[in-house]
């Protein structure tokens, strides 16, 4: 009786073939009646069952069973496609429409529009000034020693006697106090340059910011105020500041400060190496020797002043781990932002 | 720097932990970059006695020794040269941990069973030596632990101090900031010694001849000494700081160096002739040879310490190898001095050596610690390495030590910090920090000779601000309402000119400023550059003359990468020489684009970038401030010289190029595929858009147009047919634009047909069909007339 099966099995081939091949709904509806109706093949099928060994005969039944179900099935779901295909004018909104490239600003441009916009809140004025500039500026008037060894070949790239690519935008403290008297409140995001061999967290070119804050009656209270309102603005009211005592010759008493750690909020990660703390940068009261550099009475007016990378800002931000990727313009890079 | 904490605890009790203290030393300006725990991991180490020593069986170089540890007697493996019966031993019992974390168990050497281990040095982690097992001293009865012989629980700080506190550079120096901080005094160590021998002046003179470089030199002889290896604890202090361990009058040198901050250095005096010490300027080109064995090529800034007629150190950097310690050395000259710290930064530098003395020396020592660092230093050598103490100092002191006098104000820290603090709590910061002063009005303060960074006011108030502490500093804010902010007219047009550009579909880019400077000359041969005398490589050796360059770059990157449909701009500075003192730095603005016009999409027809893309782009900027754009050819190395032009400002003057990259400057960067670049000045673009816009009324009456479509000669340029339809009746024609070009078939050669769409409107009616007409006829008349125009049917 296996006989019987086969032919079962070879209906299945044909059946399932010529309902996958139909196009319109009368051939659909011939189809039924050919496969399902009461004389359909499906029916003379059964027929045989009685036939069968008594053995046989459940397995034979449950095919037919089974073989009438799954025509049954494909019956309805091609009948609904055929429906479908006759319906006009329906908007397929999950098409997607790609008409013109989305143009994206570069995330260390964006860092530097959001700490300017920052400071704009707290009325701080933006400066500038070159990137190759006197050693003067760079140096001297910043009250740094003729051998410090900041001045290094190895460490600053010149241009000729006396003139080198600045290595931090303090010299825009000298350029704004020689033009401006107090009261002065600037900040100063611009290029700078010292000779390091590119690596993942070094690029010979970088970006800073300085700021400077000139008055009457500016204290530490207020470097140390006007420093943690920027990291709560710029990383979330969360933000810790802490201030460790450190020494720039160009600032008297002088600070490193350190945001609580903005990736793992100070329980320790990678990124602050475990300790909870991130070194932004450093800051400090304007040194007397440079006020005297620029004819501001260090009696009567108090300032301070800081520095910060824009670079690493702008990586702690967006959790980039490579400096060199900010200066290569991948656009996969870019468009992330 | 390298601070141990048991050392700290020996000159200073405290009583606060071991992470507190950290703390409190990294928010006071000494910052603790690492503590590193020593000896923690160390168990079930004893003394034990070597019974027997016996020849493994089946090794040559082995040895099997039965140990007695105190209660029982253990047999154990040993490959030690040293290993002899009788020697007093640490062993390590199965079960014991060493300082490399092993945790020993019973093993079987070559068949023999081993039930522990007779220990070296490094096995304690106390040095590197493997040469032999530790002899311990006769004495120590078997079955002693370990932790009543010697201590090797520690903890090492790795301190970051600042350039400014050489004081800081030395364990009583850490000892006194601890002091400012927590109350207390300080152990000092024995400054007196106990003199022995003959008068040191009978053998030693000592004879300075720049002054400058050496304001003091002392020196003492010891006569007699023993070399040998440091005791343990010594070694063990040393090695954890990061010193290795050579001989015990060397160890001892070290020793107080890192106690005191005065740097010392021992001479064999046998190999002083002359029985005298000269400090004296190097010749120029002469050689000297270093203790590392380097020869060394002097100049006569150098300053060196000579027996008159030979030198025998470089001075405050490195001693020589002639006079060096030996096994073998009995008589010792011993050298405390203060030089000048330019001449060691300098000399240092130039030989290219960084030393623990050089460091110090550089930073600036203390005078006053000279002699007294030698008398530590003598004491400990009589008491390590026997010898007698000679008689006497040679002290030879041609400058004296004079402190600032300085003025102090307490009202000034409270103008300074911002907080008031009282003058009792000021006076007990500068008692913690051994600084003297007087009581008046101002406070008269003298500078301690440990601490050449305090000569001002403004000095003192930092040292009160570290050691009050910045925390208990208000944090006060000052909202900005006080001063009116100004922002330059320039930054509110490059923000409005990125907002548009990025919504125009543009990546910004930030690239940087240091480009190849040879590349760039093959390109533009007559390029002129700002150079770096400098440079890290070629490829950053130059400023960037324009922005073009690192588009290009760019351009080639993203290509590389496969992302080769692109639009990209930069906003950002470039630089030419000048004739002033500086370079010439402008910003300019650059747009890149290649590929796709626009992404693939069921929505867009495929097309490439050409000329006329980024002619439109240009277009749509300058629309958008309003300003006339007037292109013209001009050959320029960066572009083809078919597609290569200007932009010419309102006033005639040249603001930037535009054009197709050019396959000189392509194969240069290595760019295959069409680009298309714009560059231009920003500034006289900001000026040009900062121009006032004012209000115009808007059209009263309707507008009415006529398409019409010209063949012309394809020299015929569209802007003259633009021009002459205008002119024809500029109060009645409003606009006029092409909507299309073609050229081929059913075009007769040569001919173009361009289809314009004229704009009619008056400001005073509305026209008429017929008004328009009559207009409009007259154009095609005068389009005929000028150009040869005629109409396409």
């Amino acid at each position: 009786m296996d006989d019987l099966l086969i032919q079962i099995k070879h209906f299945e081939e044909f059946a399932l073939s010529k309902l996958g091949s139909v196009v319109n709904k009368n051939d659909l509806d011939a189809l039924k009646i050919e496969f399902l109706g009461r004389k359909g093949k499906l029916t003379e099928l059964s027929k045989y069952i009685g036939k069968a060994s008594t053995e046989m005969r459940p397995k034979i039944g449950g095919e037919i069973n089974r073989l009438k179900k799954l025509i049954q099935e494909k019956i309805d779901t091609k009948t609904a496609a055929l429906a479908e295909s006759i319906k006009k004018d329906v908007l397929d909104y999950t098409l997607p429409v790609r008409r013109d490239f989305t143009g994206h600003k570069h995330p260390l441009l964006q860092t530097i529009d959001d700490i300017v916009s920052i400071f704009h809140g707290m009325g701080f004025e933006v400066a500038s000034g070159p990137d190759v500039e006197t050693e003067y500026y760079t140096f001297d008037a910043l009250n740094t020693p003729e051998d410090h060894p900041s001045r290094d070949l190895s460490d600053t790239f010149y241009i000729k006697k006396g003139v080198c690519l600045r290595t931090h935008t303090s010299p825009v403290q000298i350029r704004t106090m020689e033009k401006q008297k107090p009261p002065v409140r600037i900040i100063a995001p611009g290029r700078c340059y010292r000779s390091d061999t590119p690596d993942p967290s070094h690029s010979p070119v970088f970006y800073q910011c300085e700021g400077l804050y000139v008055d009457k009656g500016v204290t530490f209270a207020d470097l140390k105020g006007t420093i943690t309102a920027f990291a709560q603005a710029m990383f979330g009211k969360n933000v810790k500041v802490r201030f460790r005592p450190h020494f720039f010759p160009f600032t008297e008493p002088s600070v490193e400060y350190d945001f609580s750690c903005v990736i793992c909020g100070g329980k320790g990660c990678r990124v602050c190496k475990h300790n909870g703390w991130l070194e932004i940068s450093g800051a400090g009261m304007v040194d007397p020797e440079v006020f005297k550099a620029v004819s501001y009475d260090s009696e009567k007016y108090t300032g301070f002043a800081w520095g910060m990378g824009i670079d690493r800002l702008a990586m702690l931000r967006y959790r980039i781990d490579d400096v060199r990727l900010l200066y290569e313009n991948d656009v996969r890079f870019i468009r992330q932002f | 720097m390298k601070i141990s904490y048991n050392w700290l605890k020996e000159l200073i009790e405290f009583d606060v932990s071991v992470d507190k203290i950290a703390d409190l030393l990294t928010l006071s300006g000494s910052e603790i970059e690492a503590i590193e725990k020593k000896g923690l991991d160390i168990s079930g180490v004893v003394a034990g006695k070597i019974l027997t020593v016996d020849s493994h069986p089946q090794a040559d170089r082995l040895t099997v020794c039965t140990v007695d540890v105190g209660n029982e007697k253990l047999t154990a493996i040993c490959g030690a040269p040293n290993a002899k019966p009788g020697l007093i031993v640490f062993f390590a019992k199965v079960g014991a941990v060493l300082a490399n974390g092993t945790k020993l168990k019973k093993a079987k050497i070559r068949g023999v069973e081993s039930f522990g281990m007779i220990l070296a040095e490094d096995e304690l982690g106390i040095s590197d030596d493997h040469t032999g097992i530790i002899e311990l001293d006769g004495g120590i009865a078997p079955g002693t632990p370990i932790e009543q012989i010697l201590t090797l629980v520690d903890y090492i700080f790795e301190l970051e101090i600042t350039p400014n506190r050489p004081d800081c550079l030395s364990h009583i120096g850490i000892a006194r900031e601890v002091k400012a901080l927590l109350g207390g005094k300080i152990n000092y160590p024995d400054f007196n010694v106990i003199e022995a021998g003959p008068e040191t002046s009978s053998d030693l003179a000592i004879e300075i001849e720049n002054s400058d470089g050496c304001p003091r030199y002392t020196g003492r002889l010891i006569s007699s000494v023993k070399i040998k290896q440091s005791p343990l604890w010594l070694k063990a202090r040393l090695y954890y700081l990061g010193i290795r361990p050579l001989n015990n009058v060397v160890d001892i040198t070290n020793y107080v160096l890192l106690e005191t901050g005065q740097p010392l250095h021992a001479f064999d005096y046998k190999f002083f002739k002359t029985k005298k010490v000269v400090v004296k300027n190097a010749v120029k080109g002469e050689k000297f040879t270093t203790l590392d064995g380097e020869d060394r090529e002097l100049n006569d800034s150098h300053l060196l310490i000579t027996d008159g007629e030979n030198a025998v150190a470089l001075a405050g950097i490195m001693g020589g190898l002639n006079s060096e310690v030996t096994d073998n050395t009995t008589d010792i000259l011993l050298e405390s001095a203060y030089f000048d710290p330019a001449t060691i930064r300098r000399g240092a530098k130039t030989v290219g050596l960084s030393t623990e003395s050089s460091q110090r020396f550089e930073r600036g020592a203390d005078r006053l610690m000279a002699p007294k660092a030698n008398n530590r230093a003598c004491g400990l050598i009589a008491k390590l390495a026997g010898g007698e103490i000679h008689r006497g100092i040679i002290d030879c002191y041609p400058k004296k030590f004079s402190p600032a006098k300085i003025d102090f104000r307490p009202e000034r820290v409270e103008i300074i910090l911002g907080v008031n603090i009282d003058k009792a709590k000021i006076c007990r910061i500068f008692d913690g920090l051994d600084i003297e002063y007087k009581n008046g009005s101002p406070m008269q303060i003298t500078q301690p000779s440990f601490r050449p960074d305090l000569t001002r006011e403004i000095d003192l108030i930092e040292e009160i601000t570290r050691i009050y502490g910045i925390d208990n500093i208000p944090e006060r804010f000052q909202p900005g309402g006080a001063l009116g902010v100004e922002i330059n007219p320039e930054s509110l047009i490059k923000d409005s000119l990125r907002n548009l550009l990025v919504g125009g579909g543009f990546v910004e880019t930030c690239s940087l400023t240091l480009i190849d400077g040879r590349q760039l000359k093959k390109i533009d041969e007559n390029a002129s550059l700002v150079e770096l005398q400098n440079p890290l490589s070629e490829e950053m050796s130059v400023l960037r003359p324009n922005l073009t360059i690192s588009m290009l770059k760019t351009l080639k990157h993203n290509i590389n990468y496969g992302n080769k449909d692109i639009k990209l701009f930069e906003i950002s500075v470039v630089y030419k020489p000048s004739s002033g003192e500086l370079s010439d730095e402008k910003e300019a603005i650059c747009l890149g684009l290649c590929g796709r016009e626009q992404p693939v999409s069921w929505r867009n027809k495929e097309k490439y970038t050409d000329f006329y893309s980024l002619k439109a782009e240009l277009e749509a900027i300058f629309d958008y401030f309003k300003i006339e754009l007037e292109i013209k050819p001009q050959n320029n190395p960066y572009f083809d010289d078919d597609c290569s032009f200007i932009i010419v400002a309102l006033d005639g003057q040249n603001m930037g190029m535009l054009g197709k990259v050019s396959n000189r400057a392509g194969k240069q960067v290595g760019i295959k595929q069409d680009c298309f670049i714009a560059e231009f000045d920003f500034e006289k673009f900001a000026q040009l858009a900062a121009k006032p816009k004012y209000f115009k009324s808007l059209p009263k009456y309707p507008a009415s147009d006529r398409d019409i479509a010209l063949i012309v000669g394809q020299g015929i340029r569209a802007i003259d047919i633009i021009n002459m339809i205008q002119s024809v009746n500029n109060n009645l024609v409003e606009n006029v634009y092409p909507f299309d070009v073609y050229e081929g078939k059913n075009i007769p050669e040569g001919k173009k047909s361009i289809a314009f769409r004229i704009i009619y409107r008056s400001a005073k009616q509305t026209l008429t069909d017929d008004e328009v007409d009559e207009v409009h006829k007259k154009v095609v008349l005068k389009l005929n007339e000028e150009f040869g125009a005629e109409l396409r049917s």
